[in-house]
């Protein structure tokens, strides 16, 4: 692609250093070294490694799931976790910020430089690229046809101005444009000159990218753990006036190995009371409303409670997700409040067979006043439709349930992100397969002949190189020219 | 049909390694050639510069065609396989390193076959064969999918389109190797460093941009089915490493100072990457981990 930037094609000098050369747009001062650093392709290279070594490290080294960074408690506790894995750098990892690496400030910085980097870069290369397409250098010193590394000679029998019109219509046959140099004797042919701007293109679409990212990290919502009851209804977060009732959840298994072969929930979606969708949701198939999507995502069991006062009135009623797992018993918990009486009750599933304080069928309800007492008012172990009395309060547990976890997300930046990486696969496939071909071609008598001669940029490449052969073998195969000379040098050194 | 499959597979790994054999007496013929200097300069091809050296053209071709054998063999293996399972070969690793070990040999062969270099054989295959004995390694058994991996187009395609991007590679590391084995200006009737260093970068040219879409539809189907095209998940960071080290490497090739040796390492340290990314499931877990053993 710097091919374009060059002033002036020297047989030798790859392409991309004359870039670096060739100060395209002067800015004052410090800006200017600003400037120069950024569109350094040394840099880039280091800094794509650098990231590169980041990211790895972010795949080999657990990371700490998200929020657990921000919450100095939470965070010294994983720490202790990890500490038998990592032992004595689990403080210097900690300290480098490697167990959160993709939220660190040594990737963000990094990223940011090389996003900056790569528009600059293409910013610096888009004069050289349209110059080459729109005003190319025509004109070219008599070594370039010695030296260049595609180049070939011809002699044919004809005169210069035959030779000249046999050049040009065989190139034109093959699309190629053609601009005649100002001594007369010089041509320069080229094709798909706009295809460079294809790999701007694609550099571009990195930034546009970083774009989506940063849309949907500024304007997005998601909540990936998002659990729900069947029969429940709740309000959507982040989205107000939109809620989710779960009408049921239903998941079905392999017979022979146990694994689950399917899970879905039926959702329904209210909008300020009015139902606007309704969805059975699985896993790749997720509820699209109004920007906000619902992903199945997990599921597991629910109990269905109700609490209510000495005069019968309910004080609560509905599904409890027991979305959490205790690490003592193997048991499932879940959670509500009954805000009139400044209570929160957890509700605890049963361990198993042989689990003696919450036996299979049970469900125990543990009170705790919300005033930070560590030890329950009470503790029941209920079994179905049997009340108990708590604080005056009777707790019924009715029955099993199941709950679904789903991932909401609103992410405006989705279809930038979309964009971008179309404009960066096509980008860089147009790139890739379509060179611009660019030929000079300079004519001379030779007694009562002429030669031909064929020079062509660019790095070895077969298929081009063979392509400029049978063009050339093309102008040397009419009637007048049976005696060819062929000064085809190796394609390269 | 299953058992078709295995068969194809034996046939295939078994001529992958007759197949390695004969390159390797192939490169050995060039080489006693070359020391006894009776090289009758035998680069009439019209690919000029890229000329192999003297060497006993039969057993090169029998090297070639025991290749084609082997590519034949597992595409026959992967296809009975298909018809058995119902899906495409990526719902384990015994599937995906059948599939990894293909596209290795197909991408050889293309490559061989453009640049008439035999000798990228003398790494490929190793690779292409050790990915067959690891497949031996793992149960082959059928195993009904999660959920998660019942979205069959997609998937296939993703992974279709990685094994394209990782044939090549292997290709690049291939050539990178017997790059930085020679000495300047070569040695050993070895490939010219000049046209390693096209065949490295061709063969990039190809996976880079297979790669870039291979994350590009995981990142689609994520969306689709986690609800974020992008999660920092392992095994996707494994493979935007992969990618930005290829990426690299295209601009190594065209700086100062990066170029030639660097540029070689660069292919090297990318398919270590490529590796890492392809057996990351068994070292680290994530959203992709039921693809592993189990
Ligand atoms: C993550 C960031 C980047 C990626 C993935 C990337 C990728 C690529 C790819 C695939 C190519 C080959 C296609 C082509 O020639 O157009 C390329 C070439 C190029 N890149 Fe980048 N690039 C990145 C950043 C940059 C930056 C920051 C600069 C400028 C400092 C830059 C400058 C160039 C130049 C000048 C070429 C042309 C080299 C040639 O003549 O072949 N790139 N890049």
């Amino acid at each position: 692609m710097a091919d374009q930037a060059r002033t002036r094609p020297v047989p030798g000098v790859p392409p991309a250093d004359a870039l670096e050369e060739v100060p395209l747009i002067d800015v004052d001062g410090a800006l200017e070294r600003l400037w120069s650093v950024l569109t350094s392709m040394r840099l880039a290279l280091v800094l794509i490694l650098v990231l590169a070594a980041l990211a790895l490290a972010g795949t080999i080294l657990v990371q700490a799931p998200p929020g657990v960074a921000a919450d100095p408690e939470a965070r010294a506790e994983w720490l202790n976790q990890v500490r038998p894995k990592y032992g004595g750098w689990t403080g210097v990892f900690d300290a480098l910020g490697l167990f959160a690496v993709f939220e660190s400030i040594w990737f963000r910085l990094v990223a940011a430089a090389l996003t900056a980097s790569t528009l600059a870069c293409s910013i610096r290369r888009l004069p050289g690229i349209v110059m080459t397409a729109t005003r190319p250098h025509v004109d070219v010193a008599e070594a370039f046809f010695e030296h260049a590394p595609h180049r070939e000679a011809v002699i044919l029998r004809e005169g210069p101005t035959a030779a000249r019109q046999r050049v040009e219509a065989t190139l034109r046959g093959h699309r190629y444009r053609i601009i005649a140099g100002s001594d007369g004797a010089t041509l320069y042919a080229d094709r798909f000159r706009w295809v460079p701007l294809a790999g701007l293109v694609g550099h571009l679409a990195l930034v546009v990218i970083v774009v989506g990212a940063l849309v949907g990290a500024t304007f997005g919502f998601r909540d990936p753990d998002f659990v729900i009851a069947e029969g429940s209804t709740a309000a959507v977060p982040g989205t107000p006036g939109l809620s989710v009732e779960l009408v049921s959840f239903r998941d079905s298994y392999y017979a022979n190995t146990g694994a689950p072969s399917d899970y879905a929930s039926e959702l329904v979606l209210y909008r300020d009371g009015a139902e606007v969708a309704r969805q059975t949701v699985r896993v790749n198939d997720p509820l699209r409303y109004d920007g906000t999507s619902f992903y199945q995502s997990f599921y597991g069991p629910a109990a269905s409670v109700r609490v209510a006062d000495e005069a019968g009135t309910l004080l609560f009623a509905g599904g409890v997700p027991l979305a959490w797992s205790m690490n003592e018993g193997n048991r499932r918990v879940g959670t509500f409040t009954i805000p009139e009486r400044d209570l929160t009750v957890w509700v605890v599933g049963t361990g198993g067979p042989s689990d003696l304080v919450v036996r299979p069928g049970q469900m125990r309800v543990e009170v705790y006043r919300n005033d930070g007492s560590a030890t329950p008012v009470d503790a029941v172990s209920l079994d179905p439709n049997k009340p108990a009395v708590i604080e005056g309060l009777s707790f019924t547990f009715d029955r099993e349930l199941q709950f679904s976890g789903l991932s909401i997300a609103r992410d405006p930046g989705t279809p930038i992100v979309w964009l971008g990486c179309t404009l960066l696969f096509f980008g860089f496939v147009i790139r890739f397969t379509v060179p611009h071909r660019r030929i000079w071609i300079r004519i001379s008598r030779q007694g009562g002949h002429s030669r031909v001669a064929f020079a062509s940029v660019g790095r070895g490449d077969v298929s081009l190189g063979a392509e400029y052969a049978r063009l050339i073998e093309e102008v040397g195969r009419g009637p007048a020219a049976t005696d060819i000379a062929r000064g085809r040098a190796a394609t390269r050194a | 049909m299953y058992k078709l499959s295995e068969y194809a597979f034996v046939a295939g790994g078994l001529s992958a390694i007759l197949a390695l054999i004969t390159s390797v007496a192939y490169a050995a013929s060039g080489l006693r050639a070359a020391r006894l200097q009776t090289s009758p300069a035998a680069m009439t091809g019209r690919t000029i510069g890229f000329s192999a050296g003297p060497r006993t053209a039969s057993i090169g071709l029998y090297a070639t065609l025991l290749a084609w054998l082997a590519a034949a063999a597992l595409t026959a293996s992967l296809v009975f396989r298909t018809f058995a399972t119902g899906h495409g070969p990526f719902a384990n690793m015994y599937e995906f390193s059948v599939a990894f070990a293909w596209g290795i040999l197909v991408a050889y062969l293309w490559f061989e076959r453009r640049y008439h270099q035999r000798l990228l054989a003398l790494v490929a295959l190793p690779v292409a064969i050790a990915l067959m004995a690891y497949a031996t390694t793992i149960p082959s058994t059928i195993e009904p999918l999660v959920p998660a991996l019942q979205n069959n187009l997609l998937l296939t395609v993703h992974v279709a389109v990685a094994i394209v991007a990782y044939g090549s590679f292997t290709v690049a590391f291939a050539a990178a190797i017997l790059y930085l084995v020679q000495p300047e200006g070569g040695r050993w009737g070895l490939p010219k460093p000049g046209v390693l260093d096209e065949i490295g970068y061709r063969s990039i040219v190809v996976g880079f941009p297979f790669l870039t879409l291979t994350i590009v539809l995981g990142a689609v189907w994520a969306d689709i089915a986690w609800g974020r095209y992008w999660s920092w998940d392992p095994k996707e960071t494994a493979s935007f490493v992969t990618w930005l080290i290829y990426g690299a490497y295209l601009h190594a090739r065209v700086v100062r100072g990066w170029r030639g040796t660097w540029a070689a390492a660069l292919l090297l340290l990318g398919f270590a990457a490529t590796l890492f990314t392809y057996f990351g499931n068994l070292f680290f877990g994530g959203l992709h981990s039921y693809a592993g053993l189990g």
